[in-house]
This record gives structure tokens, sequence and C-alpha cells, in this order.
């Protein structure tokens, strides 16, 4: 038979076991070549570091070198220091790992929605997304947005097509993400003026030319159909109450649809995979990012109780979930056999929310490691010159700031479903998700964090703050017609 | 056939993979072009250009205010914007366009709007389609990541109803990126559009990338898009037999490679055969009588899944469960401990 034999070598708590005293596992240690630990003595936070990931990390390791294990190995040698030690240099909470770095990230974010350098041209597109990672940051942070109210207005008008929808800035095509990424934004600074400014009747048509005959939806007029845009044009639908009935001139009339969830369930159903996850179209790779769109469509649909075991597999999903989270490291990865990223925080951790909701568990159980998770955020995502990042070696950018922040928020908050939050509305058209509450803060063993390393609780279906979701629909919701 | 197979394992020896000869070949017949466009350093400008007098350009407006996230366009990139705004406003499709087109794309490939402005053109020009995919291969090999560049070779390549060239093109850029979403996505979308599941190529090509690299899971992916996902009906139980086996062989090279082993179970599930048929190989890697020796934290897995569904193995299920929880794979103890949670609950008969 050939069943190679398990290398010891690379292993440390393989060879830990044999090491009886503390400090000589230091030394040990640093047998490996790993910079840092040859630095000198680990202080007792460090050895406590390096304690709790013997204690996460699987000891079994395959010979066979390929290049998924080169590039996961040179991960590891480059993530580990910060998760063993601080070479940040970053203050330490009370349990030992950097704190929230709050002040370096607003600084960061305030100059996230400001200006840029012409070599920026590239993200002239995504201008949208720029403007909501970056809020949507700051009110993780408990940062007033408020005064951006008039100038958020502002520059989404100014992107709002004719035809309906918005694009990435004026005189773009409209474009489902940018147009998801502009509501959530103005949801978010809210205000009567905000909300008029949204032209519901040319979106609800714009919309209907995004609805496909198999049930899913396209991001543009010629553009690509996949799970992005069944989850976005949800969003939306939903948040701006608009009438579900498709508008006469909406193509997938033709083939018989007639409102915009038909055929929508069984579509996303279609996109989970062979081993559980959730995919960007039918027949793709099973990946993070498309798997909270999946569920998100899905939670917008009906309560994820009804819908989730309705149109997914939900034991394999949820073991499908569950593996994508990386030991050592703790935070997320997209894929199987791919490398964690600071992103996936949210796209995968914020999966569980809903998945729990829709799962008969006992009150104090849990299906995921919310410690190893925001372990991994705090000690190795955030940036020294201020935003959160995929992973060390990496920039900040708004994008991984957002998320990173979401994922701590879903570790740091219980939020579950009840239909007895937010009676008097939800009521009709998609009306599931306005019944969501924080239930509490996380308190259970091994929390790592401070009080000042709290995030603030985030809606988890449409990622911004809960009173955003509840005051944009609440206001639609006066709405007869357009 | 032993000078045949010399012969072969000489070339591969040489380029050390199928994929390295068939790139070899393909820089030599030229089909893949693949020496990028030079940048060229001067600024183009539009308004003293004799073929534009008669375009009046449609500046950004700003409305007044200073927007969030403004960037400060150089001249040339606003101007080329300007441009198309107009073009685009008078439904103009002409040559000119096409090189504004590509000149915005140089600048800014991840400006959708552009892109779906060019595709629309083309064909009301008449280019040759092939020509366009020509000019496109240097530019997606520059922006591995890009959606638009994906999708604008889906539409043109939908339109020239032909695959011809795409797999070795395919094959390219997977050298560069070999998990590259979009690029297998838009191959499964080949292989769907020109009805490729049933050409022994595609498998073969499959396989060597599993080969290449037996964790690479969009190989596995597309191994079951190819031989179960994208077809109608449950497989055979021959087919099964012969997919089993052949992730049997992967898992052995390497057990604690999770892809192989979502994939058994993907396969089984879909032939409707029993969990306990891969019992005895699960066996090999993780046996509950002799817990130091758990080669691989999937086995153990699928034992406990296995032992649940049997009716007299619930201790067995638990002491799989336990091992996972506490000494295989403890990351994930919440998930597996709630995985033990369920054996106690009364089982739904199927």
């Amino acid at each position: 038979m050939d069943v190679p034999l398990r290398s010891s070598a690379g292993v440390p708590s393989s060879r830990l076991e044999e090491i009886l005293d503390g400090s000589d596992r230091i030394e040990e240690l640093s047998d490996t070549d790993n910079e840092y630990e040859d630095m000198g003595t680990a202080t007792p936070e460090e050895q406590a570091n390096i304690e709790y990931l013997d204690s996460v990390r699987i000891p079994i390791r395959d010979s066979l070198k390929t290049e998924t294990l080169k590039v996961q190995d040179e991960t590891h040698e480059i993530i580990l220091p910060y998760l063993e030690g601080n070479p940040n240099d970053f203050t330490l909470n009370a349990y030992g790992i950097p704190k929230l770095q709050r002040e370096r990230h607003a600084h960061f974010l305030k100059k996230v929605i400001g200006d840029y350098p012409p070599q920026a041209a590239m993200m002239d597109a995504s201008r949208p997304w720029i403007v909501y990672w970056g809020l949507q940051s700051m009110t993780a942070l408990g940062i007033d947005i408020h005064p951006y109210q008039k100038l958020v207005a502002h520059t989404f008008s100014l992107a709002q097509h004719p035809t309906g929808g918005y694009g990435g800035g004026y005189g773009q095509l409209p474009h489902l993400a940018c147009t998801y990424a502009t509501i959530l934004s103005l949801a978010m600074v809210a205000g009567t003026a905000t909300y008029e400014s949204v032209d519901r009747k040319t979106m609800w048509h714009f919309l209907g030319r995004m609805k496909q005959a198999d049930g899913g939806f396209t991001m543009c007029e010629g553009g690509e159909e996949d799970i992005r845009g069944a989850f976005c044009a949800m969003v939306i639908v939903s948040l701006l109450n608009l009438p579900l009935d498709l508008s006469q001139d909406a193509p997938a009339r033709k083939a018989g649809l007639t409102t915009f969830t038909d055929g929508l369930g069984d579509w996303v159903s279609q996109c989970q995979s062979w081993d559980g996850g959730i995919s960007a179209a039918p027949g793709n790779e099973a990946h993070g990012a498309y798997a909270f769109c999946g569920l998100g469509c899905l939670s917008i649909l009906g309560p994820p109780k009804e819908t989730l075991p309705k149109y997914l597999n939900l034991p394999l999903l949820t073991h499908w979930l569950s593996s994508r989270q990386c030991s050592p490291e703790g935070g997320y990865n997209g894929r199987t056999n791919k490398l964690v990223d600071g992103c996936y925080s949210h796209w995968v951790g914020g999966c569980w929310s809903l998945v729990e909701a829709a799962t008969s568990i006992p009150p104090s159980t849990q299906l995921w490691n919310r410690t190893a998770l925001s372990r991994y955020i705090l000690a190795a995502c955030q940036e020294k010159k201020g935003g959160l990042k995929d992973k060390p070696g990496k920039h900040s950018d708004a994008y991984h700031t957002c998320y990173n922040l979401a994922g701590l928020s879903a570790a740091q908050y219980k939020y579950v479903y009840d239909e007895s939050v937010n009676k008097d509305i939800g009521s009709a058209n998609l009306g599931a998700p306005y019944h969501w509450k924080t239930a509490c803060g996380y308190e259970g063993e091994n929390v790592i964090w401070d009080s000042e390393d709290t995030v603030r609780g985030i809606h988890p279906v449409f990622i911004i703050p809960y009173r955003s979701v509840y005051e944009c629909r609440r206001y639609f919701e006066t709405k007869e017609d357009f | 056939m032993a000078a045949y197979n010399f012969i072969r394992n000489w070339l591969l020896t040489i380029f050390h993979s199928s994929l390295h000869l068939l790139r070899a070949i393909l820089y030599r017949l030229n089909i893949v072009r693949l020496i990028p466009t030079k940048k060229n350093s001067m600024p183009k400008y539009y308004h003293d250009d004799e073929a534009w007098a008669d375009i009046e350009p449609l500046p950004q407006d700003d409305g007044g205010l200073h927007p969030l996230a403004a960037i400060a366009y150089t001249d040339e990139y606003s101007e080329a914007m300007g441009y198309l705004r107009a073009v685009m406003a008078k439904n103009e499709f002409s040559e000119r366009v096409l090189g504004l087109t590509e000149h915005i794309i140089s600048m800014n490939p991840a400006h959708y709007t552009v892109w779906l402005y060019r595709a629309k053109t083309i064909p009301e020009l008449g280019i040759p389609l092939k020509d366009e995919i020509a000019w496109l291969n240097p530019t997606a090999l520059k922006h591995l990541k890009n959606y638009q560049i994906w999708h604008h070779r889906h539409t043109i390549i939908d339109a020239l109803g032909s695959p011809e060239g795409e797999p070795e093109f395919i094959s390219t850029m997977l050298e560069q990126d070999s998990k590259n979403y979009h690029v297998w996505s838009y191959r499964q979308w080949l292989v769907k559009r020109f009805d490729l599941f049933n050409k022994p190529e595609e498998l073969e090509w499959t396989a060597d990338m599993i080969e290449t690299d037996v964790r690479n899971n969009s190989a596995w992916n597309h191994r079951y898009y190819l031989v179960v996902g994208g077809r109608d009906g449950k497989p055979s139980q021959e087919l099964a037999k012969r997919e089993i086996e052949y992730t049997k062989t992967a898992i052995r090279k390497a057990p604690q490679n999770q892809s192989p082993w979502n994939y058994l179970s993907g396969i089984i599930r879909a032939a409707q055969l029993p969990k306990s048929t891969i019992k005895d190989f699960a066996l090999e890697f993780a046996d509950l009588d002799r817990p130091d020796e758990v080669y691989s934290s999937h086995a153990l897995d699928l034992l406990a899944e296995i032992y649940a569904e049997e009716e007299s193995s619930r201790a067995e299920a638990e002491k799989a469960l336990n091992l996972l929880a506490t000494r295989y794979d403890p990351i994930r103890a919440n998930y597996w401990n709630f995985r033990k949670g369920l054996l106690d609950q009364p089982k739904l008969t199927a």
C-alpha cells in the first residue's frame, strides 16, 4: 500500500509533543527559519499565542510537493510572525492581541473617500464601491458619517443613468454592482432628499432588463449573468420596496416570467456545487464571495429557515463553509486549497448568521470559530499605516477594510432572525430581511477582544447599519407606487 | 510502442509537462500572440485631430460640487472619455470609435462601459472576429483578474461560433495563474457552448492539470463539470466506478488534500451509491482502532458520516468526531461538536 508517511518536519505540534518544558518549546520553534523568533526569548503574550496556534493546528501534513503547497508554505512563513508576536508594535489588549487601531483606520478612511491621483483612473468604474466601502467601514468604527450626507447624494446623482440604475460615474452605463453600492451608500447617509434622489421607476425598468429567462440576473445589458446579479437585484428591489412585477418591456416576460423572483430560488440552487459551496454561475467552482451572495439572495426571498433548506443542501453547505477556516491562521480562504484572505472574514464569516438562522442549534452552541477569525483580523490584517488588508505583506485598501471589519462584527455579535422584530414593516414584498436583530455580543469562551476593540453591529444581509436598513425600507413602504 | 513511450517521456522531461510542450509548439506556430503591444509613451489627444473635428466632446459633469472619491484624471484620459460620451450619445459605431475604445482600455481596462460599447461596435462594423481575439490576447494576459476582458471574449467567441484555438489560449493563461476563476468559468462556458463534454482531449487536459497539482480544486471542479455537473441525468455505475478509482489514486498521493475527498463524495452522491462503498478506502487512512495513526482528517470526516448513517455505529461516529474536534482538526471543534449533536436527533428516513 502506498500511503505516504506523514512528514514530521515542519509540524511543530508533533515535535512539541515530545517536549515538556515551555521554554524549550520556544527554542525548538526557533530552529525553523522564522526570523521573528530568532530575535530572542518570547514574551508571555507570545508564548500564549504560540500555544493557541498549536491548539488549532492540523497535525497532518502530506509530503507531496505541488504549487499549492509551495505557496501555502510561503504564506505561512509570512503570516505566522504576526500571529505569534507583534511585529507592528501595536498596543496590545488584555488578551495580548493587538487592539483595534481605531485612529489609524479612521485616518485611512478619510483618505479613502477623498481625492485620488491620476494613476487611480483604473478605478473610475468602481467609485461607488470605494464610497460604499469607505462609509461602511466608518460606521463599523462608530464614526459619524452624517457630515457626508449631501456630498454622497450629490456624488451618486451624477452617476444615475437616464434609463435607470447607476453606473460607476457620470456618463457610464448602468451596472448592478455600481447600483448596489450606490443604494447602500444612500441608505447609510439617509434623509428624505437622499432617498428622493433615486428614480425608482427607471430603476424598476433597469432591473427588469437585467432579469433573465432562466431566473437569474445579468450585471448590465450585454454583460455577464452571475450570482452577484441575483443578490444585488434583490437588495435593491427590497430596500427600495419596488413592485415585484416585471415591467412590460422586460425581456424575460417573453419567456413567461412575470416577477423578479420567478425562477430565482431555483437558479441559486443550481449554483450549489458538488462540494456544497456556491459558485458564480451553475457549473463554476464554489467560492466564498459567491456563497454570501447566494445566501444573501435567499435570505431576502424569504426567512432563512424556509428558503435556505428549500433551495440548498444545507448540511453540505455548512461542511463547505466550515472547511474554509484556515488552520492555524484562523482567517478564511475563499476556495478549497486557496490562501487565507482577510476579505473572506466577511464573505465566509458573514454566512454564519444566515446559516445559523436556518439551522436548529442549541442557543449556547455555534458552528464556527469566532476566536480564531478575530485573532487573524486583529493580529494579521491591520496595517500600520491604517486600514485593513488581505494578509501581512499586502497593502491595506477600502475593500479589505470594509470586509475585515464586517467579519469582525460577525465574530463579535450574535445576529438572530426574529419575526417579532419590526412588526410594522416587512410584511409584504421581500420583507423577510427586516426582522433581524443583534441578540447579544458574543460572550463565550476565548473572547480575545476588549470593549474598545468591538465594532458596531451590522445588518447581516445588507452589510450596513441596522438603522439604515430599517429607516430606508420604512420610508419606501409609505410609497403607494413610484 | 516502447519507442513511442520513450520519445514521449523524453519530450515530457524536456518540457516538464505536456502543457509546456503545447505552449512551446504554440510559440513556434505563432498561434498565440504573446508580445504585448508597446505602450505609446506620448499622450494621444483628439481636439487637434482632423478626424475628430466634427465631434464636440461631452466633459465630465461634476455638478458644481466636488464629489467623493474624485480622481484627478490626466488630460489625456479626461479628453478621451469626453469623446467617448459624445459618440455614445450619437450612437456612432465606426473605425475611429474602435480606436478610441482601445485607447481608453489601455488606460483603464476595468472600464465596463467602454468594453460594452466596443462589443456593440464590432458587429456594427463587421470587423473580423478573429482579429478582435488576436487583439484581445495580450490584453488578457496583462490583466488576469479582469472581469470585462473575459466577458468580452465570451461575447466574441459566441458570435464567432467556433472554439478553435481557445483551449490553447486558456492553457497559456492558466500557466500564469492556475486557479484563475474567470479563466476556468470561461472554459466551462466554452465546453457547454460548443458541447465539448465528450471530446477526449478535454478530459485529458483536465487530468493533466490535476496531475500537475493534485490540490488544484479548480481542476477538480472542471472534471466534475465534464463528467457529471454539466450533463443531464445521473452518472452510470460504470462511470462512477471509473471516477472513484481515479480519485482514490489521487488521494493516495496526498491524503490530507480535501479536493479529491470532496470529489469522491460528490460522485457517490450523484450516482446514488451508498457511502459505505468507500468505507474500506477511508479506513486505510484513519482507523478508529489506531487513533495515533491518522493520515487524513478528511478520511475521519467521511468515516464519521458513514458511521452516522449506520444504525449500530453511533459510538464510532462519535469517536471519529471527537478525534477531529480534539486532535486532528481542532480549529473546527464547534462544527464537529455540532455534528455530534446531530447524532442524537431522530433520523429522517430517506
